[in-house]
């Protein structure tokens, strides 16, 4: 059984005139100790996914399931708030700059009562050190700390309740690139060590396709394609999958891929045509695309994507 | 000579004796895309307003040589860099906040226009527009109307490129030009730069810390660290032979298996010497001087003492 | 990164902030000069008053004596002293116009962040209650709320509190409406913080900065009108020993010649006001 089912799962901003979908009919699972990668670009919808997912934001349609029960009443809510917790994209933002990391650290033992009183210094210890600090950080301010230490901390505040899946939204965006190494290969050792999944959020594809073990990738509110790591990343079949891998520069100098130019701009999600919402930038569009939505739908090998073109 | 020579800049702090760029050289060719790398708080942005003489006020340029075409641009009274935008612009990572908020995009080119090149005002918005198309954007008469914050990000990125384009400058600075764009459109942007680069053949000097950019892009690059230049060379001689202890490490970086439990520390620099000294697994004591660039190729040098010829003193 | 290997023969120093400060008095001057005008002021309130004579006390027979070595700033027409009189009206000032600044900080900020924090129509109801309270100057609104509630000198902290806490409420919940943004608040909530928590413990500690700023220049406000009501006749009343009254009782005698019973009280307003000023403004100026 999955760890996490979403079903169906919608989230719009707004009524009326002003309503902008964000997600619209997301389906997918999370095993236990699983990376699921989601990618796509600005405004597609992938952090309001997450935010839904760990519960800073109330669907306004479909299904949670965690772990067999669906997410509802106040009971679950306390129960849900251990078992899932996040890391966000700005390490500096995301502590609060007055608190000790030691006070930071140890609020979620406390308010969430996931460890006697007595327990709680030497939980802090035990979790700062899975994450490379020791306890010579307790103390510290998150000002004092580099923005890779702030990312440490932040990822120990967020496995302080033993949860069972961390949503990590673009987790190392903001770091320089000889951080960001670190900080995945650190996640890669915690969920070893203590087998966490990870929803793991990003637009950076290299980065996703290190700690991945599937990839859904988003656009305008809906996956169009998900599939284990490699084969999104050797043979991608929905046509803005394609696009996208293609126009990640690489470091390769000898192998150039042939990149594809996507036309023109995302549409606005308020102003979404009928069909699919990829039709005016993609290569493969015909007529059904224009009146019919496609879905997500498994292809021979078990992978899914939402394209005509692709599962006819 | 080349079409851009930068050489010995060195900038700091009013009344701080530190420096926030050593000795900072590069030179850009014609028709050549100059790659600048490195991490946050390398000078590379700093070493681009240097060049600009757009320092922000409290920094100063102690030295340093900036010649266009032999030309020399250094103004000898205020030790500043004044040049007109036809021989330089500049293009910035945050687009939008570089457009004037209140003015239509059409009118703001067309004003640059009207003074760099001295068309009458009917003439200079008709150009606008014609800019406009010429760097890709559909419906560009729509778009001249259109003020920065009805346009996306794309957008006024291409609308800078366009009112860079109407100064019809020798140099182009592009400071991460695309680091706030998304990699679909961040690929219709290189496209734009480098045709315009075989159009016009101007120079072209990016800057970024993407290493994946580079190499898509540049011809040549220059690495940096601490304010110092730490290599410099043909894209495919540093990328496929490096040879500072700085650049290994910054492309082992980005794929090598990390040890996860060594925490890293702030960037922060050596006072004295390499700036890179104290982090450097290399490092000897002659690395308490400042390391000249040394010749380790054809078009490609190294500012590391670990190639010098006289390997006897103290390599370790 | 790599951390220093000790086995090395070289390792350079690291550069440090600090390396590149300029020091506090060249950043920041008029803090610098404010802080010292007010450890004056401060140390003349704490110890002044033992060493004075007590500023009751008249000497009928020594009115109007000008300024001397007896008498440092001279005596007044009861032939009080005017130093003895100014220095107790410093222990009572100060420690007024800085209680007022901190009541009026801690109030509107509680109120503050509630309105920003949690919004909706209580929120709607204290903007436009601020609204109406701001519209009247803060002298002017003090100067109806003595009058309402009588001049005692508890009144007239309590009518000068109320006159500065919308300040603070509305600076409060600005400050509130852009760091309820940030990530560090969804953290508190997933840690199982409850809202007054989250609005407490973690959004207003983060949001005061602004706030100790305002009180600064509050608290030199608050003397310039706690000594304002004072000389109308309104505030603290004679012969309680303060500068506002004492001012009020002295500027008759300028026109007579005497000029120094209004004079020196007069200036140590002035400087104390500008004293406050003086770190409020380089406070909230940011400097390199």
């Amino acid at each position: 059984m999955a760890l996490l089912e979403v079903r169906d799962l919608h989230k719009t901003f707004g009524h009326g005139h002003n309503a902008v979908p964000a997600v619209r009919g997301v389906d997918l699972t999370i095993d236990h100790g699983e990376t699921l990668g989601l990618v796509g670009e600005s405004g597609c919808g992938k952090t309001t996914l997450g935010r839904v997912v760990v519960g800073l934001q109330e669907a306004t349609g479909g299904e949670i399931i965690f772990d067999g029960e669906p997410l509802d009443g106040r009971l679950a809510r306390a129960e849900y708030r251990r078992r899932v917790q996040m890391v966000f994209q700005h390490p500096a933002q995301s502590l609060n700059r007055r608190m000790k990391i030691v006070t930071t650290l140890s609020e979620p033992l406390r308010l969430l009562k996931v460890a006697d009183p007595d327990e709680i210094d030497a939980r802090i210890d035990e979790v700062l050190q899975l994450v490379g600090l020791g306890p010579i950080y307790r103390p510290r301010r998150p000002r004092q700390l580099s923005g890779g230490q702030q990312q440490r901390v932040a990822i120990a505040r967020a496995l302080m309740p033993n949860p069972d899946l961390v949503v990590l939204d673009e987790p190392t965006s903001s770091l320089d690139q000889s951080v960001r190494g670190r900080i995945i290969a650190l996640l890669r050792s915690i969920q070893r060590e203590r087998d966490v999944a990870y929803l793991f959020i990003s637009h950076d594809l290299s980065t996703v396709r290190r700690i991945a073990d599937r990839v859904a990738v988003m656009y305008l509110g809906r996956i169009v394609e998900m599939a284990p790591t490699e084969e999104i990343f050797e043979d991608p079949q929905h046509p803005y999958t394609k696009a996208l891998l293609s126009a990640v520069p690489t470091m390769d100098l000898d192998h150039r891929a042939q990149r594809i130019i996507l036309e023109g701009e995302t549409p606005s999600p308020t102003d979404l045509p009928t069909g699919c919402s990829f039709q005016d930038r993609c290569s493969l569009v015909h007529d059904r695309c224009r009146v019919e939505q496609p879905l997500l739908e498994s292809l021979p090998d078990g992978r899914m994507a939402e394209c005509f073109a692709v599962t006819a | 000579m080349s079409l851009l020579e930068v050489a010995d800049i060195t900038v700091g702090v009013k009344h701080n004796p530190q420096t926030l760029l050593r000795e900072v050289g590069l030179t850009v060719e014609p028709g050549e895309i100059m790659g600048l790398v490195g991490e946050s708080g390398s000078g590379k942005t700093m070493s681009s307003l240097a060049i600009m003489g757009l320092l922000p006020a409290g920094i100063e340029m102690r030295k340093g040589n900036v010649t266009l075409e032999g030309r020399d641009l250094v103004d000898p009274e205020t030790g500043e860099v004044s040049r007109t935008a036809s021989e330089m612009t500049m293009i910035f990572q945050h687009p939008r906040d570089a457009l004037n908020p209140t003015m239509r995009v059409g009118r703001q080119i067309a004003r640059v226009l009207e003074i760099n090149q001295d068309l009458p005002r009917s003439e200079a918005r008709n150009t606008a527009v014609d800019t406009l198309r010429h760097v890709g954007i559909p419906g560009a008469a729509r778009v001249a109307r259109a003020y920065p914050h009805q346009l996306s990000g794309g957008m006024c990125q291409r609308v800078m490129i366009a009112m860079a384009l109407a100064c019809k400058p020798r140099i182009l600075i592009a400071d991460e030009p695309t680091t706030a764009l998304d990699v679909t459109i961040q690929a219709q942007i290189f496209d734009l730069i480098k045709d315009l680069v075989a159009e016009t053949g101007c120079g072209v000097l990016f800057i970024t810390h993407d290493l994946g950019a580079i190499a898509e892009m540049c011809d040549r690059v220059t690495v940096m660290y601490g304010g110092q230049v730490m290599e410099t060379g043909t894209l495919r001689e540093v990328f496929t032979n490096p040879q500072h202890p700085y650049t290994k490490y910054l492309f082992d970086s980005v794929e090598r298996e990390v040890d996860p439990r060594v925490v890293e520390e702030d960037v922060n620099f050596a006072l004295m010497g390499c700036r890179f000294g104290h982090r450097c697994p290399s490092a000897f004591e002659a690395c308490g001087e400042f390391p000249p660039l040394y010749e380790v190729a054809e078009a490609h040098r190294s500012s590391c003492f670990l190639h010098r010829k006289e390997e006897s003193i103290g390599a370790p | 990164m790599t951390s220093p290997d000790p086995d090395r023969d070289f390792v350079a120093p690291e550069m440090s902030e600090e390396a590149i400060r300029l020091p506090l008095w060249r950043r920041k001057p008029l803090l610098v000069v404010g802080a010292i005008i007010l450890g004056l002021y401060a140390l003349l309130a704490i110890v002044g008053p033992f060493f004075v004579d007590d500023p009751r006390v008249t000497d009928p027979a020594n009115f109007y004596q000008a300024p001397s070595g007896d008498n440092l700033f001279g005596t007044d027409k009861f032939g009080r002293d005017v130093f003895a009189r100014a220095v107790h009206a410093a222990r009572l000032d100060i420690t007024v116009g800085v209680a007022i600044a901190v009541s009026a900080m801690v109030i509107g900020s509680a109120i503050g962040v509630v309105s920003g924090y949690f919004g909706g129509w209580v929120d709607e109801i204290l903007m436009r209650f601020t609204d109406v309270v701001l519209a009247f100057p803060g002298f002017v609104l003090a100067l109806i709320l003595v009058a309402a509630i009588g001049n005692s000198t508890m009144n007239v902290v309590i009518a000068v509190t109320v006159a500065y806490i919308p300040y603070f409420i509305r600076l409060t919940r600005a400050q509130v409406l852009a760091e309820r943004e940030l990530e560090y608040v969804d953290g508190a909530k997933l840690a199982g913080n409850r809202p007054w928590r989250v609005a407490f413990r973690h959004v207003l500690p983060n949001s005061m900065g602004p706030s100790f700023v305002q009180a600064a220049l509050v608290a030199g406000w608050a003397i310039l009108t706690v000594a304002g009501l004072a000389f109308l006749g309104v505030g603290i009343r004679p012969p309680t020993a303060e500068w506002g009254v004492m001012v009020a009782e002295g500027a008759p005698d300028i026109i007579t010649g005497q000029w120094w019973t209004a004079l020196f009280p007069g200036g140590m307003i002035v400087a104390a006001a500008m004293a406050f000023q003086f770190i409020g403004d380089d406070l909230g100026a940011e400097t390199l």
